[in-house]
C-alpha cells in the first residue's frame, strides 16, 4: 500500500533537515524562517511506496499567509494519509499551537518532537509518555540535525496511516466554548463531514470565510449559528477568534506545566549575542566589520589566489596548450582549432575563472546564514530599508546579489507581502555581482589608472540606485503604501554544519557555473563566428580586418543607441549587448574586439592592465564612466533575466522590470555624460538640453507627493457624505 | 502603555493586542496573546527583539506599538 506522509510544522523548526534525512535529498536549510515556499515531494529511503511531502513552515492553519494556504489547502483536499507533525522541543509551547489544529481535521498524527539534543543541554526534562497520552498522539524524540530518530518517527508514522487508526483530539475547551461548538454541530447537521466535525464547527465558529463558503448551510441554521457564536461573544467578551486562539493556549499552558520541567535560567548564549549584536550603537559596526571580513576573504585573499590558479595554470598552462597541440597534430583545419582553443575553450576558461571567488565568497554568505546572523542582519537593517520603501528582509537578497544575481532574485522569494518582494526584485541586481567586477576592475585599471575611487564608487552607485529607485517606485500607485511591519522569528545561534554550508555553497554557486556551460559557451562561439567572417568585395569569407566583419556591421547599426552616452562605436555596442548575455562578455568582447594580445578577462582578474591599452585609447573619462554605469545598472544578464521571470511569474511585469532598469540606466548615463561635457567646457548641444530635461524629471518623481491610497479613501467617503 | 516602551530585560504581561483582525491573528499565531508573558530582549531605534513563549521574535516598532502591556 503506498502512502503519503504530510510534514508539518511551524517555520524554522527542522522540517526541511528531516525531509533531506529521510529521503536523502538535498535541499538547502536556511536558518531563517520561510525558507520552503512551496511544498516538495520526495520518496523515504528504503520504501519505494512512501512518498514524503515537505509543506511550508507555518504557525497556524488560519489562512493568513501564503504559506498557511498551501500548507491546508493540501491537507484538505489531498488528505495525506498521515501528518508527520514536527514540534520544536525547545520552543514547546508555541509549536504545540499547530498541533491542537493538526489533531483536529481528522487525519492520523504523529508528533516527532524534534531538537531534542538542545532540550537535554539545557537541562530541561520533558515528561514523553505523558506529554503522548495529553495530546493522543505517538511521540517519537528525534534530533534531525544529528540524524536522531527521523527515520524512527517515519516509520511510526507509515505504521500508524496503515494501521487505520484515527487520532482523537483528546483537548476541550472551556464549557462555554464546548457548549456553543455542540450546539453548531447539531445546527449544522450533515452540511459538514462527519469524520473531522469538530474541525469544522471550530471554523464556523471562527468564522473563517474561506472554508465557509465551501460548505452551503441553509440561511436559516446559519442565522442561527451566528447566533449561538454573538451569544458565546458576549459572555467572554471577546470575539470569536481571539476566544478559540485563547483556548488553546490555555489547554498547552496546561499541559506544558504538568510535562515540561523547565530549568530556571537568566539570559541564555544566544540572548547574550543579541545584546551585543543588534546594540544600538555597536550592531551597525559589527555588520561592517563582518561584511569587510568577508569581502576581503573572498576577493581579495584566498578568492585572488583560487583565481589565478585556474586562469594561468588550469587553463593557460595546461588545457589551452594541451588542446592547441592535440588539434594541431591531428591536422584540424585552422580556423577551427582557432574556434574551438580562443573562442571556446578561452571564452569559458576565463569565465570559469570567477567559480572559487564566487563559491568562496557562498561559502561564507552560506555560513551566517546558517549561523542565525542573517536573519539579524535583515532585522538591524529594517531600520535603515524603511526610510526607502523597503523592509529588512530586502536586504538578504541584495547581500547574495553581490555574489551572482540569479541566487539573489530567488532569495527575495521569502518576503511575504507582494508589492515589497517585487521591488527587491526590481533592484537587486543593481548591486554589482561578481561578473560585473571585471567591468568595473577594466575601467578603473586601464583608463583611470588604477583610481582608488572606482570600484567602491560601483557599489555607492548600486546602493544609491536602490534608494532612488525605492522613492521613485514608492510614490506610484503599483507600490503606493507602507511596506510590511516586520516581524520575524529569530533562530536561535547554532555553529554552522559543513554539510549544510557545502549544500547551500553548491546549489547557488551551480547557477554561476551552468551559465558558463550554456550561454557563454554559445556567445563565445557566436562572437568568434561573427568576427572572424564578414563580406569583402562581395563574397563572404573569414577576414583580415574586423572592421569589416558581420559584427562590427551590426554592432555600427546598434550604436547610434549609445552616441548621446559617448560611447556610440559599434565595438561598446557589441559588448553591451553582449553583456545581456552575460556580463561575463564584456571584458571579452573587449579584448577580442580591440585586439587584444591574450586573454583580456583573465588580464583584468590578475590586475595586469599594461596590454589593455588598444581598449584604453577608445575612451575618455568621461564615456569609460558612463559605458560602467550603463552596464552596471541596466538589465542584467539572461540568468537573472530568467530568474526574475520566475519570481515574478508574470509576463508584465518581467517587462516592466527589464525595462525600468534599462530606461533607468540609460538616463543615468545620458546625464553622467552629457553634465560631464558640459561642465568640462564643450558647450550647449541639444544632448545637454536631453539631460536637463532628464534631470527636471527624475527630481520631480523624487519630491512629488506620492500616491496615497488613504487620502483617495478619504475623498470617496466625503462625497458619499456630502 | 505599548511594548515599545518596555524595560529592557523585564518581563510583562500583554493586556491588548490592537491592529486588524489578520494582524492580531498572525501575532496570536507567533504566541503574543492576551494574559501571556514578552520580555524585551533588545532595542534598536524602536523596534525590538522579544522574547515570547520561549522564541525571539523581532517586531518593527509598528508592529510592537500595537502590542500593550
Amino acid at each position: 500500500m503506498s502512502v503519503t506522509v504530510a510534514l508539518a510544522g511551524n517555520p524554522n523548526c527542522g522540517k526541511t533537515t528531516m525531509f533531506n534525512d529521510l529521503t536523502g535529498n538535498s535541499q538547502f536549510v536556511g536558518n531563517w524562517p520561510g525558507v520552503t515556499v512551496e511544498k516538495k515531494e520526495g520518496r523515504l529511503r528504503g520504501h519505494k511506496d512512501v512518498t514524503i511531502m515537505d509543506l511550508p513552515g507555518i504557525y497556524s492553519l488560519s489562512p493568513y499567509s501564503l504559506e498557511e494556504v498551501v500548507s491546508r489547502n493540501y491537507l484538505m483536499n489531498n488528505r495525506p494519509d498521515v501528518i508527520l507533525n514536527l514540534v520544536d522541543a525547545s520552543n514547546i509551547e508555541r509549536n504545540l499551537y499547530l498541533t491542537t489544529q493538526l489533531t483536529e481535521i481528522g487525519i492520523p498524527v504523529v508528533i516527532a518532537l524534534n531538537m531534542m539534543d538542545i532540550v537535554r543541554k539545557n537541562g530541561d526534562v520533558i515528561d514523553v509518555k505523558k506529554l503522548s497520552h495529553e495530546l493522543g498522539c505517538q511521540i517519537i524524540e528525534t534530533s534531525a540535525i544529528k540524524n536522531e530518530g527521523s527515520m524512527q518517527a517515519a516509520e511510526a508514522a507509515v505504521k500508524m496511516a496503515q494501521s487505520g487508526k484515527k487520532t482523537v483530539p483528546h483537548h476541550t475547551f472551556s464549557e462555554c466554548v464546548e457548549k456553543a461548538l455542540a450546539q453548531i454541530k447539531e445546527l449544522a447537521g450533515n452540511c459538514i463531514p462527519q469524520e473531522n466535525s469538530r474541525w469544522y464547527c471550530v471554523k464556523l465558529f471562527e468564522r473563517d470565510e474561506k472554508l465557509c463558503s465551501q460548505i452551503k448551510i441553509p440561511s436559516d441554521k446559519a442565522a442561527q449559528i451566528e447566533r449561538v457564536i454573538t451569544a458565546c461573544e458576549t459572555e467572554l467578551d471577546d470575539d470569536s477568534e481571539s476566544i478559540i486562539t485563547n483556548e488553546r493556549y490555555e489547554y498547552i499552558a496546561k499541559i506544558v506545566k504538568s510535562c515540561v520541567q523547565k530549568k530556571r535560567r537568566t539570559l541564555s548564549v544566544s540572548d547574550k549575542i543579541d545584546r551585543i549584536v543588534t546594540n544600538r550603537i555597536l550592531a551597525l559596526p559589527i555588520f561592517v566589520v563582518v561584511m569587510f571580513i568577508v569581502y576581503y576573504i573572498s576577493i581579495t585573499t584566498i578568492g585572488d589566489i583560487a583565481t589565478n590558479f585556474m586562469n594561468d595554470t588550469l587553463f593557460g598552462g595546461w588545457i589551452s596548450p594541451a588542446a592547441e597541440s592535440f588539434f594541431t597534430g591531428i591536422g584540424t583545419a585552422d580556423w577551427l582549432t582557432g574556434l574551438i582553443v580562443n573562442g571556446i575553450i578561452g571564452g569559458v576558461g576565463s569565465v570559469l575563472g570567477f567559480v572559487p571567488q564566487m563559491l568562496i565568497l557562498f561559502v561564507m554568505l552560506c555560513a551566517l546564514e546558517d549561523c542565525g546572523y542573517m536573519a539579524r542582519i535583515a532585522f538591524i537593517m529594517d531600520r535603515i530599508f524603511r526610510r526607502v520603501g523597503l523592509s529588512g528582509e530586502s536586504f538578504i537578497p541584495m547581500l547574495i546579489g553581490s555574489g551572482c544575481g540569479v541566487p539573489g532574485v530567488m532569495a527575495s522569494r521569502t518576503i511575504e507581502q507582494d508589492r515589497d518582494r517585487k521591488m527587491t526584485i526590481m533592484t537587486t541586481t543593481f548591486i554589482p555581482c561578481g561578473a560585473k567586477m571585471p567591468i568595473v576592475a577594466l575601467i578603473a585599471g586601464a583608463v583611470f589608472g588604477g583610481a582608488w575611487w572606482v570600484a567602491p564608487s560601483a557599489y555607492f552607485i548600486g546602493v544609491a540606485a536602490i534608494i532612488v529607485s525605492g522613492i521613485i517606485l514608492k510614490k506610484t500607485k503599483m507600490f503606493a503604501g507602507e511596506p510590511a511591519p516586520f516581524v520575524m522569528e529569530l533562530p536561535a545561534y547554532h555553529i554552522p554544519t559543513v554539510k549544510n554550508v557545502l549544500r547551500g555553497t553548491w546549489e547557488r554557486g551551480w547557477s554561476f557555473i551552468k551559465k558558463a556551460g550554456t550561454v557563454i559557451l554559445l556567445a563565445s562561439i557566436f562572437v568568434w563566428f561573427t568576427s572572424s567572417f564578414g563580406f569583402v568585395d562581395g563574397t563572404f569569407g573569414m577576414v583580415e580586418d574586423i572592421n569589416t566583419s558581420v559584427l562590427a556591421a551590426i554592432g555600427s547599426a546598434v550604436a547610434v543607441i549609445f552616441v548621446p552616452l559617448g560611447f556610440g562605436n559599434w565595438q561598446s555596442a557589441v559588448a553591451t549587448v553582449l553583456g545581456l548575455v552575460a556580463k561575463e562578455e564584456v571584458v571579452g568582447t573587449f579584448g577580442t574586439l580591440y585586439a587584444v594580445a591574450g586573454d583580456a578577462l583573465g588580464m583584468v582578474e590578475e590586475g595586469d592592465f599594461g596590454g589593455l591599452g588598444n581598449i584604453a585609447q577608445h575612451f575618455t573619462y568621461l564615456s569609460a564612466y558612463s559605458f560602467l554605469l550603463f552596464n552596471l545598472l541596466c538589465a542584467p544578464c539572461f540568468a537573472a533575466i530568467g530568474a526574475i521571470k520566475r519570481e515574478m511569474n508574470n509576463a508584465k511585469w518581467t517587462w516592466f522590470a527589464i525595462g525600468y532598469q534599462c530606461v533607468f540606466a540609460y538616463a543615468i548615463a545620458l546625464m553622467v555624460y552629457q553634465f560631464g561635457l558640459l561642465f568640462s567646457g564643450a558647450g550647449f548641444s541639444a544632448g545637454t538640453v536631453a539631460a536637463l530635461l532628464l534631470f527636471i524629471v527624475l527630481i520631480w518623481l523624487l519630491v512629488r507627493k506620492g500616491y496615497n491610497e488613504n487620502n483617495i479613501r478619504l475623498r470617496a467617503s466625503n462625497v458619499v457624505r456630502s | 502603555m505599548p511594548l515599545t516602551f518596555a524595560a529592557i530585560g523585564e518581563q510583562a504581561t500583554v493586556k491588548k493586542i490592537a491592529g486588524k483582525d489578520g494582524t492580531r491573528r498572525f501575532l496570536a499565531d507567533l504566541g503574543f496573546v492576551v494574559g501571556g508573558t514578552v520580555t524585551v530582549i533588545t532595542e534598536i531605534g524602536g523596534n525590538l527583539i522579544v522574547s515570547v513563549k520561549d522564541t525571539r521574535v523581532a517586531l518593527s516598532k509598528s508592529m510592537a506599538s500595537r502590542i500593550m502591556i
